[in-house]
């Protein structure tokens, strides 16, 4: 088996464009015993998330909010400050662990873990690349909304385990806001789903690929996409918890929420999951809407604009792009609006975000039936 | 519902509104506002784009009549301790020599030409306890108190935060204090012999008198 | 005022209606918690301490504790003389220290009877009005991050920048002037000063409207301060409210103008009301709008002022400065307006020291922060933190 890995793993460098081509040559890779393959599958996701939330996540959002308050941002480590997020990295390492000696231990321990945990399992369905998904779900969707819904374990058990009343807040106000904001949420996905007619990740983007580039994306398919589009966005910001929606860490009312209570590590691992959910609501934005890892620019005569820009290594830079330009726009909004009160958030899901998603969902249907 | 709608749309228009001011500061980042000082005819040149500036690399100046670090100019101070007296706080501690006939010359002028009478052997400020109001400069007769604008002095051990100005070391101090007892001491033995002579001649006079 | 009492009857949401408390959400009683809000807390603005009693997000009661800051001025007054209280003065309310100082030197000018040169009323109206501007932009900064908005802080600071370098310039220190002196200031502007005050004034009037833009019309802001923790006007007067808030509450109370001091009389600018149609009258939006007004107006007085004022030819600041000052025996209460509303001082001379025998002062914020207690009744914790904000307190003067 272990021999027969090798010719394996190097076809794929040759079939580049079949479907989910390398994804599957890794998985396939064991030694000996031991599926190394599946292991760097898992990794993938991980190192990427990492570099990510070093350099786009803490390091970018830092300069972009610099810039938008007329800041010079971090500058002093590195040319332009560009080490400051590893200079960070030592400070947390460094850090005592404390653990208050109130705190429910357990809970206090594994809360964090759970919440790293569920903001990387949906990694497992986002298809990287034309030939790159970890696991190429034929509910992938599905599964994707489904696992998100496991940070709020991790929410909860950080805030009630570090018995604190500022972390209960935290913890109570982020369960009621995701668990609500689910709804909205997955229904606007519905949406897309019911255009691409498969909860596929791989396929939702298939659907959308086409010479003419981003035309075919759903967004531009469609103009009752973009009521969708906007709510899952919206909806989006309430489940990874950024502004305006940032209640259950509120720093002026509640301290710091649910992670008042944790240090160095713990904090840092926190801070890693939120940066890895919002990449990867930003993703799934870009999937279900804007076509994933399609090209957006088109084939105009001579210039083969959409061929130029098409294959493997294009498809993992323009889902990547894309789902960095959502989260552009969540931190310029985070820089932007004051925040919500509880009941505000509630009314806005409740009260307009949920009857427009269902609004949405019919007229999808409706246009899926008549419009060819 | 109309209301419902309106409220939907105001929110759109001034979440849009306030997004294009931050999208502009955004894209002003290139633009810097530099350090000019107040008193530089510029300043209000250059007012979009980043404000902030590296401290210990770039710094915008203090002006010229900032009032930070206490210093004092020992060769003017007459040691009259007005500025001991006016100080709230009393950080400024102060002790004096009467300077003897004789080294008055030594002891020398204030720079408008004022003679100086006392020695200041020991003129401490402690700049860590200054709050810089300007009160003890304001009553100096001979201005050679003055706040500068040297705004940044930061020191590791908080001794060292407590400045020095005085015109003797302790040495020196010691001998002007003995050379003072003993010109005191002359002084008052003549006095002294003075009265008893005027005593006795008062007798004297009495006695004659009788 | 109808009261309601909350305590023991379950999360009831309450707010105002023409001097009606309206129950607006009643929730199932649960058992309540004592929430320590303070001293260190991001939005109690210093060292201020809430004991809440609350009952889910609903508050029930909130106690305000004081003292954390405080450092014997009253007791210290008597041990300084006149003119060494001063500096003192400045770290009261340290985010308006121009505006101490004048109130104190306005007490001990009644005391002493001394007539003050006109050029040195008119750089005292420009500083004051000046270190205004600065403390309305602290207040608003601080308040919109209070209700999560970080850039507006950020903007307001920039420009607060600008004016604590004009007034380094004039006094020659940032914050703690010490610059207005009884009988007169420590020393006469720069020469240049009108001219850049000027073109500050310029400066400042675009990026005013656009911080206007930014945070005052922003819908989530309207929402998260209209209709909260209203105060009706008889009520802000009953507290012995003054200052902007008690303008909030409608009622066109300025010392400016109802007791005019200095040159006020000959300078023309309104004081702004709320007029009910953006924002409750009563309200934290009410109260944030009289600030964010009010900046526009002192912008117009230093506008007024710079034409007005008198040349620098032959002028001494301390011309009237007196060389010791020895009050005749007596009491005095001096006032003047504040950024936060009425600061007085209360002096009594024995005529014999130059110490005071007694100096208190009537802090606004002090007297403003004791509607706590009333305003915080039945409000969700948010909305408490946007009354606090919106009470605009500096911990200094509070406690003093």
């Amino acid at each position: 088996m272990s021999v027969s890995a090798i010719p394996q793993i190097s076809l794929p460098f040759l079939m580049g464009n079949s479907l989910n081509a390398w994804s599957d040559a890794l998985a396939g890779l064991t030694i000996s015993w031991f599926p190394l393959g599946l292991v760097i599958i898992a990794a993938i996701p991980l190192v990427f998330i990492a570099l990510y939330a070093l350099t786009y996540g803490v390091y970018g959002e830092r300069k972009i909010s610099a810039f938008m308050q007329d800041r010079l941002g971090p500058m002093e480590v590195g040319k332009w400050g560009i080490l400051q997020t590893l200079a960070d990295i030592l400070k947390l390492l460094q850090k005592e662990d404390i653990v208050p000696a109130s705190a429910d231990k357990f809970l206090f321990v594994v809360g964090p873990g759970i919440l790293f945990v569920g903001s990387f399992l949906a990694f497992a369905v986002l298809p990287f690349s034309p030939a790159f998904i970890g696991a190429s779900l034929n509910v992938g969707l599905f599964y994707a909304i489904g696992i998100v819904a496991i940070e709020v374990v991790g929410i909860l058990a950080a805030g009630w385990g570090s018995n604190n009343k500022w972390s209960l807040y935290g913890a109570v106000r982020s369960v009621a806001q995701i668990v609500s904001y689910e709804i909205p949420a997955s229904i606007a996905l519905l949406c897309g789903a019911m255009m691409a007619g498969t909860l596929d990740m791989q396929q939702i983007n298939l659907h959308q690929s086409g010479p003419y580039g981003f035309a075919h994306f759903y967004l531009f398919q469609s103009p009752i996409a973009w009521l969708p589009f906007l709510i899952y966005f919206i909806a989006s910001l309430a489940e990874t918890n950024r502004a305006p929606f940032d209640i259950p860490e509120a720093e002026s009312e509640l301290v710091a929420g649910y992670f008042t209570e944790y240090t160095g590590m713990k904090f840092a691992v926190i801070f890693l999951a939120e940066y890895g959910s919002m990449f990867m609501v930003s993703a799934i934005l870009a999937i279900v809407f804007l076509g994933g890892w399609n090209s957006p620019l088109p084939n105009l005569g001579a210039l083969a604009l959409y061929d130029w820009t098409s294959g493997p290594v294009w498809g993992a830079f323009w889902i990547i792009s894309k789902g960095f330009f959502f989260i552009f726009v969540q931190m310029w909004l985070r820089w932007t609006l004051p925040r919500l009160r509880v009941d505000q958030l509630m009314y806005l899901c409740w009260k307009v975000l949920t009857p427009f998603a269902f609004i949405a969902f019919v007229l999808t249907a409706i246009w899926e039936i008549y419009v060819p | 519902m109309s209301e419902y709608f309106n409220n939907i749309k105001t929110g759109a228009v001034t979440i849009a509104t306030g997004m294009g001011i931050t999208l502009k500061h955004f894209f002003n980042a290139v633009k810097r506002k530099g350090d000019a000082g107040i008193d530089d005819a510029d300043y209000f040149r250059q007012v979009d784009g980043l404000c902030t500036l590296q401290y210990p690399r770039e710094a915008i100046p203090t002006p010229v009549n900032g009032r930070y670090r206490l210093h004092n100019n020992i060769e003017d101070c007459i040691g009259c301790g007005q500025c001991v007296r006016a100080c709230p706080i009393s950080c400024i501690s102060m002790e004096t020599i009467k300077v003897t006939p004789d080294d008055l010359a030594v002891c020398g002028k204030t720079s408008d030409g004022q003679q100086k009478k006392f020695w200041v052997p020991v003129f401490d400020i402690d700049v860590a306890k200054c709050m810089t109001c300007g009160i003890c400069v304001s009553v100096c007769p001979t201005e050679c108190l003055v706040h500068t604008p040297v705004s940044d002095f930061s020191e590791f051990d908080r001794s060292n935060m407590i400045y020095h100005f005085g015109n003797l070391t302790r040495l020196e101090a010691e001998a002007k204090q003995r050379k003072l007892a003993e010109v005191q001491a002359q002084a008052a033995k003549e006095k002294q012999a003075a009265a008893a002579k005027a005593a006795t001649d008062k007798a004297q006079a009495e006695n004659s008198g009788q | 005022m109808q009261e309601l009492e909350v305590a023991g009857q379950g999360s009831v949401r309450v707010s105002r209606k023409d001097n009606d408390v309206v129950v607006i959400e009643k929730d199932l009683t649960t058992e309540e918690m004592l929430l320590s809000m303070g001293p260190q807390h991001p939005s109690t603005h210093g060292v201020l301490k809430l004991e809440c009693m609350t009952d889910g997000e609903v508050v029930t009661s909130a106690e305000p504790y004081l003292g954390y800051l405080h450092r014997c001025f009253e007791k210290h007054c008597e041990m300084v003389d006149y003119p060494g209280i001063v500096p003192y003065t400045d770290r009261m309310d340290y985010l308006a220290g121009m505006n101490n100082e004048w109130a104190y030197c306005i007490a001990v000018e009644k005391l002493l009877d001394i007539e003050i040169p006109r050029r040195v009323e008119f750089i005292r109206v420009i500083v004051s009005e000046l270190n205004r501007i600065a403390s309305h932009l602290v207040a608003i900064g601080t308040y919109a991050i209070d209700l999560g908005a970080f850039t507006p802080f950020l903007f307001c600071f920039r420009d607060r920048e600008h004016i604590l370098s004009l007034l380094e310039w004039a006094s020659g220190s940032r914050m703690l002037y010490n610059y207005i002196w009884i009988g007169g200031l420590s020393f006469d502007v720069p020469a240049d000063f009108p001219k850049r005050l000027k073109e500050f004034v310029d400066y400042f009037r675009p990026k005013a409207v656009e911080l206007y833009r930014l945070l005052t019309e922003n819908e989530i802001f309207v929402k998260r301060t209209k209709g909260i923790g209203i105060m009706p006007a008889d009520v802000a007067i009953n507290y012995g409210w003054s200052g902007p808030m008690l303008r909030g509450s409608g009622v066109q109370w300025d010392l400016r103008r109802n007791d005019p001091y200095s040159v006020y009389p000959e300078l023309d600018f309104k004081v702004p009301v709320p007029d009910g149609k953006f924002s409750v009258v009563g309200d934290c939006l009410s109260r944030h709008l009289v600030r964010a007004l009010e900046m526009e107006e002192s912008l117009n007085i230093i506008e007024q002022c710079i034409s007005k004022m008198p040349g620098s030819e032959g002028f001494d600041a301390r011309a009237a400065v007196p060389k010791r000052v020895r009050p005749k025996a007596g009491e005095v209460y001096g006032r003047a307006e504040n950024p936060r509303g009425e600061l007085g001082f209360y002096i009594q001379s024995d005529g014999k020291s130059t110490k005071p025998l007694r100096c208190k002062a009537r802090s606004s914020c002090f007297v403003n922060l004791s509607a706590m207690k009333d305003l915080s009744k039945g409000q969700l914790i948010p909305d408490l933190v946007a009354i606090i904000g919106s009470i605009d307190i500096v911990l200094g003067e509070v406690d003093r």
